[in-house]
């Protein structure tokens, strides 16, 4: 057991590494690269998603803006890549975390409804702010590697989103082993009890709320650096974020991998319907259709399933006079 | 010293006026006794006291300070700590989890800690061991007889340090061994300098128990004393003995 759960992530690692060398072709090293890159986003939305159980579907607006930002600075103010992409993703961050402050007093559907609405109103000031943002018709971002052709570009974004998602699987490894981790739980638990426990649960919500932010914002910038060509429909579409919030309950938010095992499902599927089908409606449909069909019969996602802990009804059944003598010494 | 103080305070539902301008005092070190019939107010003044629920009117003190409005995990860290009448764990966090899930105002920094630093899970595993139920620390909670939550509940709240403990009803639900039990648990921790507030329907337990009991009745205190003479006064038997 522990071979496997140690040996298997670590052959999962090697094999991503090699992944880019292992393809026939450019093209599934773009698809791998989209892919690790949902995974990483899924990942950070399950710092907020899975701990506390806030379900966000609106984290398209940190993808947006961590795109735009990263595009901005660099095109409009001719700051270098990687500058443009952190501080885009720091202000990002900070944005995240004025929101999250008014966002997170609200539960469940609540939520659920601010969250559309926040990514619905970076929808129309990108679109509006035309001057800015080049409007409806997208804003173009030079490409950092001017001296590679398209498919080596493709490589070395494979590797930086594979950087990215390393970088929240250790910060989601790592809340989940402290004790602000334990409060996060908690709050998902039973959020007043939290409280009554002395956990300032608003500062640990705003807290997970701009940490899941931030690696959204960076793959966000990650993302303007790479396709170069950003348009506002897409980068703030519902879809983006509803991706994050499937991949992550199709594999599992209490798991670490879940949200990566979730994208390695759901972002080829996506990426293949995209090819069979061409750029549809449909999408979006079916991707609300599957996250239904899983929250039905699946809220605890796959590898729930595979993990399934060994029940302890053992200490249901046991008769009263057992459980007495296990109270009294 | 006092250790809680209220003033007017007031609460109502709609029409209801679940708790209607108590003015109580508790002495430091005391085990106090909170009884009345169903739907006298007992919650509803507990809520009120630690933030859970805003008071309409009224002041909450505690050691002189005042509490009044603060969020709930404010007033736990000046001191004050409860449980719930229908008791509440973490259902799908282990035993040694819902444990470190307390933050005391004093130990921010703790956060940071590993969910495995020593010093916390020891302090975890001395309250488990006192409970009797530190073999479980592994399980998760919702697997726990209902006794056996209620003393995971009462352990968790003790990891905030709490120097006054308002219990709602620790006896409900549970076998008369366990009565018996938990009586004693609270006891030793009044001993140890830790004033208690207790909502109980079982009378045997409130008189045996407690130092000071004061009576509600339709949201507002109607007597208050030492026991023996609580159980006398004609208006307490007529309002909750119902003689
Ligand atoms: N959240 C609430 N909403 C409406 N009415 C409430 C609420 N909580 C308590 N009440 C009402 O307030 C009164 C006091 O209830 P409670 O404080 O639970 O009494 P006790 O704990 O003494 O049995 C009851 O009439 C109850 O129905
Ligand atoms: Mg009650």
């Amino acid at each position: 057991m522990r071979i496997a759960s140690r040996g298997i992530p670590l052959l999962l690692a090697a094999l991503a590494i090699a992944y880019p060398w292992l393809v026939p072709n450019y093209y599934l090293v773009y698809a791998g690269a989209l892919t690790v890159m949902y995974a990483a986003m899924a990942t950070s939305w399950n710092l907020l998603g899975g701990f506390t159980g806030y379900v966000s579907l609106g984290h398209s607006a940190f993808f947006g803006l961590g795109a735009y930002g990263t595009g901005l600075l660099v095109t409009r103010l001719d700051v270098p890549w990687v500058v443009a992409l952190v501080v885009s993703a720091v202000l990002v961050t900070a944005f995240a975390a004025g929101v999250g402050v008014a966002a997170v007093r609200v539960r469940g559907a609540s939520f659920v409804i601010v969250s559309i609405a926040l990514v619905s109103m970076m929808n129309l000031v990108v679109q509006g702010w035309r001057s800015l943002t080049g409007g409806s018709t997208g804003l173009q971002v030079p490409s950092p590697f001017p001296g590679l052709h398209r498919g080596q570009t493709h490589m070395v974004f494979f590797y930086l989103f594979l950087a990215l998602l390393a970088l929240a699987l250790l910060v989601w490894w790592y809340v989940s082993r402290s004790r602000f981790g334990a409060g996060l739980r908690a709050i998902r638990e039973d959020e007043d009890k939290a409280e009554s426990l002395g956990v300032p649960t608003g500062a640990y919500k705003v807290t997970a709320f701009s940490l899941s932010a931030l690696f959204v914002a960076l793959a966000g910038g990650l993302y303007a650096l790479w396709f170069g060509s950003l348009d506002p429909i897409f980068v703030f579409s519902i879809l983006i974020g509803s991706y994050m919030v499937l991949m992550s309950l199709l594999g599992g938010v209490r798991h670490l991998f879940g949200p990566l095992l979730g994208a390695l499902i759901v972002a080829p599927a996506g990426e293949y319907f995209l090819i069979a089908l061409g750029e549809t409606q449909i999408h979006l449909t079916a991707t609300g259709l599957v996250l239904v069909l899983v929250v039905l019969f699946m809220p605890d996602g796959i590898l729930a399933r595979l993990t399934r802990r060994r029940a302890g009804p053992s200490i249901h059944d046991q008769s009263a006079d057992q459980r007495l003598q296990e109270v009294t010494p | 010293m006092t250790s809680l103080r209220t003033e007017g305070l007031t609460k109502a539902f709609g029409g209801v006026r679940a708790v209607d301008g108590v003015t109580v005092e508790l002495r430091d070190g005391l085990i106090n006794g909170l009884i009345g019939p169903n739907g006298s107010g007992k919650t509803t003044f507990f809520n009120i006291v630690t933030g859970m629920i805003r008071a309409d009117a009224g002041r909450v003190l505690y050691r002189d300070r005042d509490i009044t409005r603060h969020a709930p995990h404010r007033v736990a860290h000046a001191g004050i700590g409860r449980t719930f009448q229908l008791c509440r764990v973490f259902p799908r966090l282990t035993v040694l989890e819902n444990m470190l899930v307390a933050v005391r105002r004093t130990r921010l920094r703790e956060l940071l800690a590993g969910l495995r630093d020593k010093g916390e899970v020891e302090r975890a595993r001395h309250w488990l061991r006192r409970m009797g139920i530190e073999h479980l620390e592994d399980a998760e909670a919702r697997d726990l007889s209902y006794g056996q939550q209620k003393l995971l509940e009462l352990a968790a709240v003790l990891m905030a340090e709490p120097d006054l403990i308002l219990l709602d009803e620790p006896a409900g639900g549970v076998n008369p061994a366990l009565i018996d039990r938990i009586a004693g648990l609270v006891r030793d921790l009044n001993a140890e300098g830790r004033t208690f507030l207790v909502v109980e329907h079982n009378m045997e337990l409130v008189m045996g128990m407690c130092d000071h009991v004061i009576v509600f009745d339709r949201g507002a205190p109607i007597a208050e004393g030492p026991p023996s003479v609580v159980r006398e006064d004609p208006r307490v038997l007529e309002a909750y003995l119902g003689v």
